[in-house]
């Protein structure tokens, strides 16, 4: 492409072409965040359920910290090596509303060293609602599916007591997460070979 | 009268990053380079003259090891954007 100028009819067609040719469409990739997720809140959980299981010391509770520090370094790995280009409205859209909802679940968990909260209810509600809207703007079915599962299952720690509540957060963070997230990166990857 | 065509936007290379960073939130050189198939240094120019005329805004920062330089449309560069498309739909209903 050259600094030449151009007549009103290639100017226009010019402005559709590149209009059309950067609405990429959602790449390949995307469920990672999901996975990275999604298999350490599993894992963490796993952990937690069988310090608290076994010992029935409160301060276990502190291992749930390692979902933000596995997962953002994680993440951070991932990332690092593969810059992102643009930036669409989509993708500002998504990074804001889990802004919004994981600072959400950073003060829930936070409140919940204080006060008496069901505070695995209200984590998986509000995550539920973050992969449902996730799903929604992508346009992605099964991660619409597992959100609504997700926020379904808040019923979960009421029904269950004791520590197997802990197991059960892990389990409806898996089905939320990690299954729409190999779903995404396997159909979204065809696509785009 | 013709609405007088913006002599900025009224160029090929300028006027397809314009329609990219219209289209995008923010836009990263090394994509407008992949979309645009022009060479780096012109791309370069053409961004510094944009950017002059407050139509964009370019942030040069460090990804990695790597630097990197991202685009976004100002909403100066918007509304001359959208003046521009109406100088030219208003050439196109004098001809037709």
């Amino acid at each position: 492409m050259e600094d030449k100028i151009l007549n009103e009819k290639e100017s226009l067609e010019l402005i559709s072409k590149m209009i059309q040719n950067s609405q990429q469409k959602i790449k390949a990739g995307n469920g990672v965040t999901f996975l990275i997720f999604g298999y350490t809140t599993l894992l963490v959980s796993v952990v937690v359920y069988y310090l608290l299981k076994t010992t029935h010391n409160q301060l276990y509770n502190l291992v749930w910290l390692g979902i933000p520090v596995i997962g953002f370094t994680l993440l951070y790995l991932f990332r690092k090596d593969k810059p992102k280009y643009n930036k669409t409205y989509i993708d500002r859209v998504i990074s804001n509303v889990w802004l919004v909802v994981g600072s959400g679940v950073f003060f829930v968990s936070f409140a919940a060293g204080f006060v008496r909260i069901p505070v695995l209810a209200v984590l998986i509600l509000l995550l539920g609602i973050a992969t449902t809207i996730t799903g929604l703007v992508i346009k992605f079915k099964p991660v619409v599916i597992g959100g609504v599962l997700g926020m379904l299952s808040f019923i979960l720690p009421f029904i269950l007591l004791g520590y197997e509540q802990v197991l059960a957060y892990g389990i409806c963070v898996f089905i939320m997460m990690v299954i729409p997230g190999h779903i995404l990166n396997y159909k979204r990857g065809k696509k785009n070979v | 009268m013709f609405k007088e065509l913006n002599p900025l936007l009224h160029s090929e290379l300028r006027l397809a990053i314009m329609s990219i960073l219209i289209s995008v939130e923010e836009a990263d050189f090394l994509f407008i380079k992949e979309k645009t198939g022009a060479t780096g240094g012109n791309i370069s120019v053409q961004l510094e003259k944009l950017s002059a005329a407050g139509y964009l805004k370019i942030e040069k920062g460090f990804l990695g090891k790597r630097t990197r330089t991202a685009c976004r449309i100002t909403s100066e560069g918007t509304d001359a954007f959208a003046e521009y498309v109406e100088a030219i739909k208003s050439y196109l209903e004098k001809k037709a």
